[in-house]
């Protein structure tokens, strides 16, 4: 009998929780990516705005997308990158973004701006920004350039990696050779293919996470990696650096957008509007090690921050960079070159 | 003659491969290093940062609770499903046998998929309750499974004999079948329980708002965050494993007594 009753306790138990989710206060539905928000910051949202905020996560966008086009509901702002953002966008799943809801986008960094993909802000948001480029370790590396050439360095010989990542490393051959990186010329992305082989028997191997543990292991010496990434690394080690190559890279935008089906629209554009007032933003800023590219909130960063220039590179740098952007068919050709660059030895 | 030493160094061996990523992790949740490449000296930071986590508390207290009624639910049907194969035969045994091996060997992803199509044309709304009911719908299968192996060489006469000796069919099931199935029956629940407790495929369709589990939020934290939190979560897992191990055998041992 005694089984009987467990199994009966634990299923009221079950239904006691299954059920207790609903409370009066309204609720907001974030779908996330893990730790990419200050939960101090959604604290102060939900007192001043009397609700409760739910973060939900997802690891790709892939996935978040798979997800969300079989009819999954329930999310009122999602951060996917802005690729997927154009994409989600292309097939009438978002809610156009309402301006006059919106006050605080007027402190966006017009530099920035420029560079995304939806310049009009009609259906998203710039959240925070990453920027594509060399990780390395100073005390090994006296001859560092900024320059895609290193990889070709006999002195990282097996010691360096490159992202496993098709657009990424197709396209910092193509800025190597002085190409777009969103080029669809065959004869251009011919020569980036041949530029990667090359770096290819330089390299210890395509790495999109390790690199990380790599680079504070002084493992490697030499990393293609993401800003924040190296940046979180450099609190470990402080031989290690991050560098923009001089023939431009890519640069990347997480956004925030409001699904068709969002049930708390109203809400929804109160915490986009609160994640860009300025000193909301650049408290985000130092904690997530991302960019907000909120030009009124860079006075309220800390001087170390705003020397930072990883956070904040020279205005020429940020001219050579460039949004990866949807190709639609000629994505065929990088898959292409892509297969062509893992086949060869 | 001289016994073969090659066992004991096979065992060591697998024994370690075992238990060494377990040790790792147990030391690198004491690093202060992020990024686990060095050793950054001791620390207790990923623990004490670890209790602020409201999100990962939130998850895992949605993992327990799917995993403990998943599971009960599903030795419930899972039990009466193995007793039905055993019990009787036919050709709509067989098609049920069939159905009940199929999620055995479909692929999660499809199985996550096709779930969260049919919950969607239900027009349900994703949440805990959806998880669990997916939950059930794979632990369904290995409970039976294993209960079914369990029946296989069970020897029917005893229930006859206690018929016999004048118990109806009810208690003869209850005083006798259930408890000389018992192992079986809890190696179900514990296979369901794991199985429950550590999917990421199936749970991350099926999951909406608010429903974020364990391992959802662990795949995040991998691409995106710190991975030593999970490092120090999973110690403190591991030890209330332990301890529960500990617990419950100490209990069989004053039984047996």
């Amino acid at each position: 009998m005694k089984k009987m009753k467990w199994i009966g306790i634990m299923g009221c138990v079950a239904a006691a929780l299954l059920g207790g989710c609903s409370k009066s206060k309204p609720v907001l539905h974030v779908y996330n990516w893990a730790d990419y928000i200050k939960p101090e910051l959604v604290e102060q949202f939900e007192a001043q705005e009397q609700c409760r905020v739910v973060i939900d996560t997802f690891d790709s966008n892939e996935s978040m997308y798979a997800k969300l086009k079989a009819g999954a509901t329930g999310y009122d702002v999602i951060f996917p990158s802005s690729y997927m953002a154009k994409i989600m966008n292309d097939q009438d799943m978002l809610l156009p973004i309402n301006p006059a809801a919106l006050p605080n986008l007027k402190n966006l960094d017009p530099a920035y701006l420029d560079l995304a993909m939806d310049r009009a802000m009609a259906y998203s948001v710039p959240y925070m920004l990453s920027i594509t480029g060399i990780g390395y370790l100073t005390d090994r590396l006296p001859d560092f350039e900024a320059s895609w050439t290193m990889f070709n360095d006999p002195a990282v010989k097996g010691a360096c990696t490159l992202l496993n990542d098709m657009r990424e490393t197709i396209g910092a051959g193509l800025k190597a050779r002085g190409y777009s990186l969103n080029s669809t010329s065959e004869a251009e992305l011919a020569e980036a293919r041949d530029q990667v082989i090359e770096w290819k028997r330089n390299i210890a191997k395509f790495e999109n996470e390790q690199y990380k543990n790599g680079l504070a292991s002084e493992e490697f010496i030499l990393v293609h990696g993401y800003s924040g990434d190296i940046l979180q690394v450099q609190e470990e080690n402080e031989n290690i650096d991050f560098a923009i190559p001089r023939e431009g890279t890519s640069i990347t935008f997480d956004d925030m957008v409001i699904p068709r089906d969002a049930r708390n629209v109203a809400l929804a554009h109160k915490f986009i509007n609160y994640l860009h007032d300025p000193e909301v933003a650049a408290e985000n800023t130092e904690y997530i090690s991302y960019l907000c590219p909120n030009k009124a909130s860079y006075a309220y960063l800390s001087e170390e921050t705003r020397e930072n220039p990883i956070l904040f590179p020279p205005e020429e740098v940020v001219a050579n960079l460039e949004v990866v952007a949807d190709l639609g068919e000629e994505n065929a050709k990088y898959t292409k070159v892509w297969d062509q660059i893992k086949a060869a030895e | 003659m001289k016994r073969s030493r090659i066992p004991l160094y096979t065992t060591c061996l697998v024994l370690l491969f075992f238990y060494l990523p377990i040790a790792v992790l147990v030391i690198n949740s004491f690093n202060a290093s992020k990024f686990g490449g060095g050793w950054g000296g001791f620390s207790l930071r990923w623990y004490r940062e670890l209790i602020d986590q409201r999100e990962i508390w939130h998850a895992l207290r949605n993992t327990l609770v799917i995993a403990f009624s998943a599971t009960a639910l599903s030795v419930v049907l899972g039990t009466s499903a193995a007793f039905a194969l055993h019990r009787f035969t036919g050709r709509l045994q067989r098609l049920h046998y069939t159905l009940i091996y199929t999620p055995l060997v479909v692929p999660d992803i499809l199985m996550g998929m096709s779930l969260l199509l049919f919950f969607v044309a239900l027009s349900a709304q994703l949440s805990l309750l959806t998880i669990f009911l997916a939950h059930v719908t794979f632990c369904i299968s290995y409970v039976a499974m294993v209960v079914l192996a369990r029946l296989q060489d069970f020897d029917f006469s005893i229930v006859e004999a206690a018929q016999d000796l004048g118990a109806n069919w009810w208690t003869a099931a209850w005083r006798v079948l259930l408890p000389m199935l018992a192992p079986g029956i809890g190696a179900g629940a514990l296979l369901a329980f794991t199985l429950s407790i550590d999917d990421f495929v199936i749970s991350f369709f099926v999951a909406g708002p608010g429903s974020t589990t364990l391992p959802i939020r662990i795949y995040s934290m991998i691409k995106h965050g710190s991975p030593p939190l999970i490092n120090a979560l999973s110690v403190l897992l591991l030890v209330i494993t332990f301890v529960l191990v500990w617990f419950s055998q100490k209990l069989t041992e004053e039984k047996i007594k």
